[in-house]
């Protein structure tokens, strides 16, 4: 069932060390001990793939350099709103992840591509067991793993799969299905653009409780409705397409990318997201869907300027979007 | 604070955000923040969730004569609601009682299920895990000592004390 409904899947863990207040009552002396503590971890961890993790230095890195990795999902907002005192080790590959002095003393994230619940979770779990097993993490018999937010108690897991549903937004069903995906412990929200409204109709789903359920039935779960949303849409999708407007879009879409010389991240996501259903519908035959995932990544405002290696005005940087789009299309 | 949105008093949520490239904070009330999309976030528009339980915890504001210090952090349970960010691991021991309404709120459930850290699980021969926790401990001891790290030093040894007392 190969339908690219999934764009991607994640998962991350909430950890604190158990001799050290959370970060936010953390002085630096702290925060620069348990950066050495977790590095030190992983470095002497009995695992291969502990060894080959990257420390990121943020110290000359430009503002766009800092907001590119939130823009690819790498670190968050709250990461570079300060990053003194913090650090991120990186592995490319599967992409693993730890912020280290974020919200947590240690968020462990794991993403890779499509839909694979079990085995990204299975790969931050054995990061997690081998980090256990050298550094004091809080845990407490009731509450589970202790964070600084009291909203990641338990097994301060969020798992979360990221999905493409046009047709299910052009049919208007959104914000009925949020609602009722709330009831059942499941979040889901536009990615682009606010609250609902999704640019692209790229969305996240993700697990919304995290104590008393356990990470097995968490995924489990949003596994489920995964399954289920994806039925939808792809339901939908073959209803949409039969209508010659909505055919028409998908091509006029198409001829747009491939020929605007001046183009908003805002519109060139519109624009992708129904080339991606083309594809997806076998409208689209000589474009393939990681071209389409790869140019959703590459045309965000800040890894542009990272691409050309230089700061750009809004103007300049539609100029530069168009030319980036129509080479990679044509 | 006033909301950035719609000027209303009591704007309590941070949101940290990306907007067009450039990082952006802005303050909301609780109104506009959910309008907004950001009551329920994990990723790419992550917001301070945790400035959110302020107005969670607003109603359950104990009175002041019961409101004691967490002997390891300082944090009263004052300082908690405030900011809606817990102090350390002790906070949660030190405020039980008081964090228990919003924690059954959020979750709808307050007894964890799931992975347990080495750290919780009570020693039994088959689970040789906490041996080598006692060694990696008695190996990072030696480290600090000859580091001539005392502070540290100490910190392991009441450790390793007491996981030796738990062993034993
Ligand atoms: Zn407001
Ligand atoms: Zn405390």
């Amino acid at each position: 069932m190969d339908n690219n409904v999934v764009i991607s899947t994640r998962v991350r863990l909430a950890r604190n060390l158990k001799n050290y207040p959370f970060p936010y009552k953390l002085n630096e002396k702290g925060r620069a001990e348990v950066n050495e503590k977790v590095k030190d971890a992983l470095k002497n961890g009995n695992s291969a793939i502990a060894k080959d993790f990257q420390y990121i230095n943020f110290d000359n890195m430009t503002d766009s350099m800092k907001v590119s990795l939130v823009e690819k999902h790498l670190v968050s907002p709250e990461f570079i709103s300060n990053t003194k005192g913090r650090a991120l080790l990186m592995l490319n590959n599967p992409t693993v992840g730890l912020m280290l002095n974020e919200e947590d003393h240690i968020r462990l994230q794991v993403i890779e591509k499509g839909f694979c619940l079990d085995r990204v979770y299975d790969l931050a779990d054995k990061i997690d067991t081998l980090l256990d097993e050298r550094l004091n993490f809080a845990f407490d018999e009731k509450l589970g793993y202790l964070t600084q937010c009291p909203t990641n108690l338990g097994t301060g897991m969020r798992a979360s799969v990221m999905l493409h549903l046009p047709a299910l937004k052009q049919s208007g069903a959104m914000s009925m299905i949020a609602s009722n995906l709330s009831k059942l412990g499941i979040t889901i929200r536009g990615l682009y653009g606010e609250g609902s409204a999704s640019e692209g109709a790229i969305y996240q789903l993700s697990n919304q409780v995290s104590l008393g359920i356990s990470e097995k039935s968490a995924i489990q779960n949003l596994k489920n409705i995964t399954e289920q949303l994806v039925n939808q849409e792809v339901m939908q999708r073959e209803r949409l397409v039969k209508s010659i407007d909505a055919r028409d879009k998908i091509m006029r879409s198409l001829g747009i990318l491939k020929t605007a010389l001046t183009i908003s991240h805002k519109e060139a996501v519109g624009l992708l997201s129904n080339v991606r259903l083309g594809i997806c519908s076998g409208l689209i035959k000589d474009i393939t869907i990681d071209k389409i995932n790869e140019i959703i990544t590459e045309i965000q405002p800040a890894t542009l300027m990272v691409t050309v290696g230089k700061p750009m005005s809004p103007k300049e940087r539609d100029i530069c979007r168009a030319d980036y789009i129509r080479e990679a299309l044509n | 604070m006033k909301c950035q949105k719609c000027g209303k008093d009591h704007a309590n949520t941070h949101v940290k955000t990306i907007i067009n490239g450039d990082y952006k904070e802005y303050v909301l009330c609780a109104d506009c923040a959910k309008e907004m999309g950001y009551g329920n976030i994990f990723g790419n528009m992550q917001q301070e969730f945790s400035n959110m339980l302020g107005s969670f915890f607003g109603n359950t504001l104990p009175a002041v004569s019961q409101a004691t210090h967490c002997p390891s952090c300082g944090s009263t349970y004052y300082d908690i609601a405030d900011s809606g960010k817990v102090g350390c691991a002790d906070c949660y021991s030190t405020f039980y009682d008081l964090l228990l309404p919003s924690i059954r709120r959020m979750h709808g459930n307050t007894t964890h299920c799931g992975k347990k850290s080495v750290a919780g699980i009570e020693y039994t021969e088959t689970q040789p895990k906490k041996v080598s926790k006692l060694e990696n401990l008695k190996a990072e001891l030696d480290k600090a000592v000859k580091a001539q790290n005392f502070e540290e030093a100490a910190k392991l040894r009441d450790e390793i004390k007491e996981l030796e007392k738990n062993n034993g």
